[in-house]
């Protein structure tokens, strides 16, 4: 499976790190776009050195499909969208880094290009993290009866941020990241969502905040967020989604769910279980059973994603299911705007309860566009 | 020491757990337990050396030989009792929630602080061990300013007598953000000192589709000073007595975090027990009480506090009632 990166700005070292490693993989290389910043040259053109692959001379090298069968898009953000379509027109295989777009209008030109697409394209997510996938188990086994609430947690470290995050700006500038923590983070929790119960989002409240002084206030996007979902047939979810200073987890981030259903509850939790050692330094640590688990859920999906390329096949976490989050985080900057209950827009203009909210597919304008990630 | 001579309002499971952990503080005797229900009235008046057991409410809480009235009645009856009692210059304490509204509750402040005694709300909550030491951590300033808060609050509790139960309804229980979402909201308005100024509540019902008050909501709040905060509640675990609590503070320089998963405890079919981080609660509660009330250092639960959590309360239940976010227009600072 000969792979290429187009951008390596965001997320491209740990993706290169696993693919590197596995047997079945070619890098090809790195490349980037002509008129980018001179830092985003650079910092490309640094992952590829330390995935020792190479420094490729143009996108159009990235994704000549007689080189390349499978190119990842790690730009900014605002990159997205407009990169995925010109490599599925190129006709290699893709997977776009999250989230798929910044506005549900881009989304859909990225579907409306999938579908005259020789390959697939997909995007990163967190599905197959070990815990998750444990607890689809329960639920398809029928051990927790109907699932009926979810209260779901995903926070990140803001003493992290310079660590974590390559550059600050790649979440905090509106203009790179397109919006801030519910637009980088909310998608993760809708995924764990639909994934565990199956059901669609009809309804969204959200509240934000610029709370933890990382940068986000100063840049007018929200560093916090609590969100209340409505699902199908009446379940309901919370989600509590930010960087905070701290997060309650092992690493950069934790992530939680805690699954109510009519006959038993479950708790997913991506730090646990987990072996404490005492003593060393630090004089108290945790240890993750395999692993921490931001990286497991990572290298288990670039696994799958490598494995079904092979065979021929797509992932099994597509654009649909990319475009059914951003619909939800749309509908929570709408809320957060309006102080209302926005409906997730669905494809082709309509919302879920009908109500015109002027959603970015909606509207079919840029001021629905404009509206993500802008902190108010 | 003279003892405080209290008098209970009240018959019922909680009103049995108050008779208990007075009689047992020392300095306190209880005189009297007061219901609608002789037999039951006598029952829980047992429970206590010496106590008399009477159906006569309105004379009980105006005695000359009482000190104290703890009301601890269903809640439509608070305000009728919590006012007589000060009226007749007692101080009271009053299990929460206080009051169905906050009009209501305005009027109880005004019968007893208005008349120089006191009236404390049972925010039991307050008085858990771990919730002291989230408390006297945030206290500290080691957190920093707290930003976030999330409490999940899971239990499996169905309230008695079934259909018939009290509880049920919502225009006697004020409706389960009231009856017992003040638990969380007082805890959050406690740990954030803040305001709640916007509320959104969903819910569900798990133990039968058309319950007038569902088993489980959840709430989102946001806090005058900007910060949010996620409240859940369940009634509806499978097992009776099974509790599962999850708290997560975070501040602008640290979080702090509990889980009563990590509780060591008792594992003992059939025999439900709290978990070692909450229990002991109401009788620190009631012996904070008694010493405030003797010594006139100031309440844990002020009423101003009390008055912001259940205007919080009422206005999530509205929430419910009409699926929009209800902003809060509080007037009195904390």
């Amino acid at each position: 499976m000969r792979v290429s990166f187009v951008s390596g700005v965001r997320h491209a070292g740990p993706y290169l790190e696993i693919l590197r490693h596995d047997p079945r993989v070619e890098l090809v290389g790195v490349a980037e776009e002509p008129g980018v910043p001179e830092w985003m040259l650079r910092d490309s053109q640094h992952v590829a050195r330390r995935a020792e692959t190479a420094w490729l001379p143009s996108v159009d090298d990235a994704l000549d499909p007689d080189r390349v069968d499978l190119a990842f898009i790690c730009s900014e953000p605002t990159r997205h969208a407009r990169l995925a379509i010109t490599a599925m027109k190129r006709g290699v295989n893709v997977v776009v880094d999250k989230p798929v777009a910044t506005t549900l209008d881009d989304a859909d030109l990225v579907l409306d290009a999938a579908r005259d697409a020789r390959g697939f394209c997909s995007v990163i997510n967190r599905t197959h993290s070990p815990a998750l996938r444990r607890t689809r188990r329960y639920v398809d086994a029928g051990y927790l009866g109907l699932p009926r609430h979810l209260d779901v947690e995903f926070l990140a470290s803001g003493r992290h941020f310079s660590t974590s995050v390559e550059r600050p700006g790649l979440v905090i500038d509106p203009a790179l990241s397109g919006g801030g923590e519910l637009l980088n983070f909310l998608g993760y929790c809708v995924d764990a969502v639909r994934y565990l119960t199956g059901l669609e989002v009809e309804s969204v409240y959200a509240m934000t905040g610029a709370l933890f002084g990382a940068g986000h206030a100063d840049r007018g996007v929200e560093d916090t967020a609590v969100v209340s979902l409505g699902l199908e047939h009446g379940v309901t979810c919370t989600v509590t989604v930010g960087r905070v200073a701290f997060a309650p987890g092992l690493g950069p981030t934790s992530s939680s769910i805690r699954l109510l259903g009519s006959h038993g509850h479950a708790v997913v939790d991506d730090d646990k279980p987990a072996v404490l050692r005492y003593g060393g330094h630090p004089a108290l640590s945790a240890h993750p059973v395999g692993g921490d688990g931001s990286a497991v859920a990572l290298r288990l999906f670039l696994d799958h994603v490598v494995g079904r390329a092979v065979e021929g096949r797509a992932p099994d976490y597509g654009l649909a299911d990319a475009r059914a989050g951003l619909a939800v985080i749309d509908a929570a900057y709408r809320s957060v705007a309006s102080r209302a209950v926005c409906a997730p827009a669905k494809r082709g203009g309509g919302t879920a309860d009908g109500a015109a909210e002027g959603s970015a597919a909606g509207a079919g304008s840029d001021a629905g566009a404009a509206r993500i990630g802008v902190h108010s | 020491m003279t003892p405080l001579r209290v008098a209970v309002v009240g018959t019922g499971s909680f009103a049995r757990e108050h008779v208990v952990a007075l009689s047992q503080l020392s300095g306190v005797r209880v005189t009297h337990v007061a219901g609608s229900d002789l037999g039951r009235a006598q029952s829980v008046a047992a429970l206590a050396p010496g106590a008399i057991g009477t159906t006569d409410i309105a004379g009980t809480v105006g005695l000359d030989g009482i000190d104290a009235v703890d009301v601890c009645n269903a809640t439509p009856d608070h305000k009728r009792w919590v006012i007589a009692a000060g009226d007749a210059g007692k101080h009271v304490h009053v299990d929460k929630p206080a009051a169905l509204t906050v009009a209501d509750f305005d009027e109880m402040v005004t019968a007893t602080e208005g008349r120089g005694r006191t009236l404390m709300v049972g925010q039991t909550v307050r008085f858990q061990p771990v919730i002291a030491e989230l408390q006297q951590q945030v206290a500290s300033g080691d957190i920093g300013d707290p930003k976030l808060l999330h409490v999940t609050w899971y239990t499996g509790h169905v309230w008695p007598n079934g259909w018939r139960g009290w509880q049920l309804d919502t225009a006697l229980s004020g409706g389960h953000p009231v009856h017992n979402g003040t638990h969380s909201i007082d805890l959050a308005v406690w740990l954030m000192n803040s305001r709640p100024v916007e509320v959104f509540a969903r819910q569900f019902a798990t133990f039968a589709a058309n319950m007038p008050m569902p088993d489980s909501f959840q709430l989102l709040v946001r806090f005058e000073n900007g910060s949010l905060a996620t409240l859940e509640l369940c009634y509806a675990l499978r097992q009776p007595g099974e509790f599962l609590r999850r708290i997560v503070l975070a501040g602008t320089e640290a979080t702090l975090a509990h889980s009563t998963e990590a509780d060591p405890g008792l594992a003992s079919p059939g025999h439900p027990v709290p978990p070692a981080s909450i229990e002991g609660a109401l009788a620190a509660q009631l012996a904070h009480w008694v010493h405030s009330i003797r010594t006139k250092e100031p309440f844990l639960v002020t009423n101003r506090q009390a008055r912001a959590a259940l205007m919080t309360a009422v206005a999530a239940q509205q929430s419910l009632d009409t699926g929009q976010p209800v902003q809060i227009e509080q007037t009195v600072a904390l």
